[in-house]
């Protein structure tokens, strides 16, 4: 019985998935250059009530394709960090741009084609699993 | 003289309910039954009672009651459109519900962060004996009640994605064949080892429903009619482990 009870607890523990967010980006993106690209919004991160961010938020347009661009960004480490762009500074109505590349360095995200940037003034680093801001973007149009 | 007749009594009345008792254990069977599954990213565990009469006259097969308790837990699973069964399912007649087609352009996910949820459900059993240690059974939830852990979630619907601060378990759990079911229901096909005359142990298969209601947003059908239910159905693998009262 006991023995049964211990495969239980293992096969259990096995099961569960892991989520972490590397500490450093591996392959960052080059500079901006702006003879091909055009920076559209930008905006600096502030923290949120459950976590602690700086850098740079900056959307960027090139052949007609949106880009978010994380600079000289720094998160505090947390679970299931996602990349949004959002209608609010506490996410109802969102672009989730995926998961956080890295808790530092520079990085870039795709942003979806059909997406009006208009409509969605915040980028924010947002705890998906806890439903946790944090850190928030306020994006200036350029 | 009356102390003869009393023992002769007493003597009676523990042949009877000797003979009662044997009759009773040789028709009935009770036992309790604890059970583990798991499955990507989520799992369970249960507990049930079960009272199941032999049928036959080789008592080989069994029906029966029983009540069941399942915790369910979960992470980041999606769950989708529970219903009504008119939106999701291309016919609606029960239990031929089962061979019905999709409906797949009026579902929409709610993919729940943390779901846990605990039901308490009556159940209904069959099984067979197919050797002297050997059993097979199925068990299905038939109605009862839920309770659990709100969760955030996010809803995704034609691309658009809103977040739902705190998804609940749907409270009242009802069989009623397909996607007319309601709540959150299990359901164990299973293979059952006799280890010894009271203990058993079992491999399994299960099927089962949790169903969480969004709080704040509601998915709209075409008809304007607006929906709140979605539905994880799992397929998970488990082990199990049953005590004998009666065999």
């Amino acid at each position: 019985m006991k023995n049964a009870i211990n495969v239980f607890l293992i096969v259990f523990i096995l099961s569960c998935k892991k989520e972490t967010t590397p500490d450093t980006i591996i392959n960052p993106p080059p500079p901006i250059d702006t003879t091909i690209s055009t920076i559209r919004y930008t905006g600096n991160f502030q923290n949120g009530p459950w976590g602690t961010t700086s850098g740079t938020a900056i959307i960027i347009e090139t052949n007609g394709k949106f880009q978010l661009r994380l600079e000289g960004f720094r998160v505090s480490s947390g679970p299931d960090l996602k990349v949004y762009l959002s209608k609010e500074l506490q996410p109802l109505n969102f672009i989730r741009l995926g998961s956080l590349k890295a808790l530092s360095g520079d990085q870039l995200y795709d942003i979806p084609a059909t997406s009006n940037l208009m409509n969605y003034p915040y980028a924010l680093i947002h705890c998906e699993k806890f439903n946790h801001l944090f850190g928030s973007a306020q994006l200036m149009m350029q | 003289m009356i102390r003869k007749l009393l023992i002769v009594l007493l003597t009676c009345i523990a042949a009877q309910t000797g003979w009662a008792q044997k009759t009773v254990s040789s028709r009935v069977s009770q036992y309790v039954d604890l059970t583990a599954t798991f499955g990507e990213a989520q799992g369970s565990l249960a507990g049930s009672f079960v009272h199941n009469w032999k049928l036959g006259s080789r008592k080989r097969f069994e029906i029966g009651i029983g009540g069941r308790w399942t915790s369910y837990s979960g992470s980041k699973k999606d769950f989708l459109t529970a219903g009504p069964a008119k939106y999701t399912r291309s016919y609606t007649v029960p239990f031929l519900i089962f061979f019905a087609g999709q409906e797949e352009q009026n579902f929409d996910t709610l993919t729940l962060q943390r779901p846990l949820s605990h039901s308490i459900n009556a159940m209904l059993n069959l099984g067979y004996t197919i050797a002297p240690k050997w059993y097979v059974g199925f068990n299905i939830d038939v109605i009862g009640i839920t309770f659990g852990r709100e969760t955030s979630a996010i809803f995704t619907s034609n691309g658009v994605t809103k977040t739902d601060p705190a998804s609940k378990p749907s409270s009242f759990n009802l069989l009623l064949t397909g996607d007319h079911d309601q709540g959150s229901l299990n359901s164990e096909f299973y293979l059952r080892y006799k280890l010894a005359s009271r203990w058993s142990i079992k491999a399994l298969y299960q099927f089962v429903f949790i169903e969480y209601q969004s709080q704040m947003i509601s998915q709209t059908f075409p008809d304007g009619e607006m929906n709140d239910r979605f539905r994880n159905k799992a397929n998970n693998l488990g082990l199990g482990v049953s005590y004998y009262f009666k065999n």
